[in-house]
């Protein structure tokens, strides 16, 4: 009876061991460090034909941003093989030597995306999407609508706004509004631009570091008035209806969303083909459609009620403020200092 | 001989004490002794800063405040609870630590809904007639005292039971009879011999104030930003992991003095120690 246990524990191991045998078969495994969110959608529309196409086993890191970017540098570049980061975070991580350059002969999509977004941090990843940071604001609270950056400062907003955090995205753009409003340039004139972060402390109620911190901070009645990404405005407007996008004479601030190939990737050839699957016009068209990210690739065409919410065509695009990373990053241990001596005090 | 055989049956937890505690701590503070500009260079820049020195003080004094408040409304709990008969002590003992079941950003996430602007307290007041219009109660000091008392009160209470069921009854009583009012009782048999007790608590509490991160970070936010969650600000977004380890360090250090002092100071109040 003992012995035709043993057997059949061992029948059952063998069998298991052939159950697995085709993951084993496959020859790499490829590693994106991405956000998480839309994790279903992108895997339907990305992984699963990227898997299909590579005969490869797709792996996944998530996390926000300064956490994927931090864990990537303790690991010197290595485990992982392409990473999705906004631009400001991308910036960071070249100067970190965290990124090798992209090889555009083995991403021809690239040629096909606007030109923004071909090349935004010279020789590093494309950008894949792009999105705006604006203002947002509770219109059933707000009497006078919000339509200029300099709006932030107004005294009947006392106590009813929250800024991005200034190790966020958008929190360093605050910081450069701050520097616009008082005609300098805030990198060469910080003293003046900080004047002008100081000036705008009575507003705010607090900063926050997450989207849904924010979205919180309506829910609940804490603010009225915030800085937001637009990707967060459709589940902001799902929990305040009364929550607007304001329309601004001064222009939105663009940022791009960005994939990077890991110092320490182990499938560079992959990465780029990667690369080049994401970034092609159907995918693009496909994840405009299915509401997951803005497309950046020229061939894209969307319908007005598909390109409702994104950053699309020409006219917005061109409306945008860009910035340029390489600065902001230098001067940014000083302006967290001075920003943490106006709001942590 | 036996000297040899007391070192190999300590040695396992000797070892374990060292690969978990002692190493990654050293490791973490090696970093700061290492940074260019010389060995000390990441604490004088530390404490040259206006804006880290009150972190630091806002920390200490918020980490003081709760452990106080902690001692005194523990102390009246544990009191009341290790008096009671016994399948009463039981249902309140469980209901005391009950709390501890949840997660802290979940009791955090409680505060927040209590003293928002459209939480239960302003609603309440409001229908009271007290105030008029919703009050800003979040994002200050008091805000993250009152949740840090809640979060780690039933530690707290949980040591002092121990304590004062280990009180014995005929003691209460001599005093009782030897005409000492409650008061002159709770302060002249309760409280000395309940000292060990309270000062295990209040290291227990001091320390887990000292260092949380959730509850600051979600009812202070930035403009009450203490020492984890400005460690976790410097390590996780600066990328300055000397500064965090400057950070880190500083808070060992603050921590093990104030367990020295107390440890020191139990000994000296404790009757039953000399």
């Amino acid at each position: 009876m003992k012995r035709l246990h043993t057997l059949g524990a061992a029948t059952v191991s063998v069998a298991a061991m052939l159950s697995a045998a085709p993951a084993l078969a496959q020859s790499e495994t490829f590693v994106v460090s991405w956000w998480g969110f839309n994790g279903d959608a992108l895997q339907e529309i990305i992984i699963d034909p990227f898997q299909e196409m590579c005969d490869c086993e797709v792996i996944f890191e998530t996390g926000n941003n300064a956490d994927r970017l931090s864990r990537l540098q303790l690991r010197s570049g290595e485990g992982v093989d392409v990473i999705y980061l906004t631009d400001r975070f991308s910036q960071l991580g070249i100067e970190l030597g965290l990124f090798q350059p992209v090889d555009r002969a083995q991403v021809p999509n690239i040629d096909n995306l606007y030109s923004f977004a071909q090349a935004p941090q010279g020789e590093y990843g494309p950008a894949y999407s792009i999105g705006r940071v604006g203002i947002v604001y509770n219109a059933d609270e707000v009497e006078t609508p919000i339509t200029s950056w300099n709006d932030l400062w107004r005294e009947d907003l006392a106590g009813a706004v929250s800024l991005p955090g200034i190790t966020t995205t958008a929190g360093p753009m605050v910081v450069l509004r701050a520097g616009e409003r008082a005609g300098v340039d805030a990198y060469a004139d910080p003293d003046a631009a900080f004047a002008g972060v100081a000036e705008i402390q009575p507003n705010v109620l607090t900063n926050y570091n997450t989207g849904s911190e924010m979205i919180n901070l309506f829910s609940t009645g804490e603010i009225a008035v915030s800085m937001a990404q637009d990707f967060a405005l459709g589940r902001l407007q799902s929990a305040v209806p009364s929550v607007a996008w304001a329309d601004l004479d001064d222009g939105d601030i663009a940022t791009l969303n960005t994939i990077n190939i890991a110092s320490g990737s182990e499938n560079v050839e992959l990465a780029h083909q990667f690369l080049n699957f994401v970034l092609s016009a159907e995918i693009q068209q496909t994840l405009a459609e299915r509401g997951v990210d803005a497309p950046v690739n020229t061939g894209v065409d969307l319908t007005e009620e598909q390109a409702a919410g994104w950053t699309y065509g020409d006219e917005m695009i061109s409306s945008l403020n860009f910035v340029d990373y390489g600065p902001m990053n230098a001067n940014l241990d000083d302006w967290i200092n001075r920003w943490n001596e106006i709001f942590g005090m | 001989m036996k000297r040899l055989a007391g070192w190999m049956l300590s040695s396992p937890a000797t070892l374990a004490v060292s690969l978990f505690l002692i190493i990654p701590v050293a490791a973490t503070i090696s970093v700061t002794f290492t940074a260019p500009g010389g060995v000390f260079a990441p604490y004088v820049e530390f404490f040259s800063s206006g804006f880290q020195r009150t972190v630091l003080w806002r920390t200490f004094e918020v980490a003081a405040l709760t452990t106080i408040m902690a001692l005194f409304f523990g102390l009246l709990t544990a009191y009341v609870v290790s008096r009671c008969p016994p399948w009463m002590k039981s249902v309140l003992i469980v209901l005391a630590v009950f709390p501890l079941l949840t997660g802290v950003v979940v009791r955090s996430f409680a505060w927040l809904i209590i003293l928002g602007r459209n939480g239960v307290l302003n609603n309440t007041l409001e229908w009271l007639g007290v105030i008029e219009r919703p009050m800003a109660l979040l994002y200050s000091q008091t805000s993250v005292v009152i949740a840090m008392i809640y979060i780690f009160i039933p530690l707290m209470i949980l040591v002092l039971i121990g304590v004062l069921e280990n009180i014995p009854d005929d003691l209460l009583q001599a005093s009782s009879s030897l005409g000492a009012s409650p008061t002159a009782t709770f302060v002249q048999i309760i409280l000395p011999l309940a000292t060990p007790g309270l000062i295990v608590g209040a290291v227990l509490v001091f320390t887990a104030s000292f260092t949380s991160y959730a509850t600051p970070h979600l009812l202070g936010g930035t403009r009450q930003m203490m020492m984890g969650t400005f460690l976790h600000q410097r390590a996780m977004v600066s990328f300055d992991w000397v500064s965090a380890s400057t950070v880190a360090a500083i808070m060992v250090v603050v921590i093990v003095t104030t367990v020295l002092v107390m440890t020191r100071l139990a000994k000296r109040l404790n009757p039953m120690a000399s």
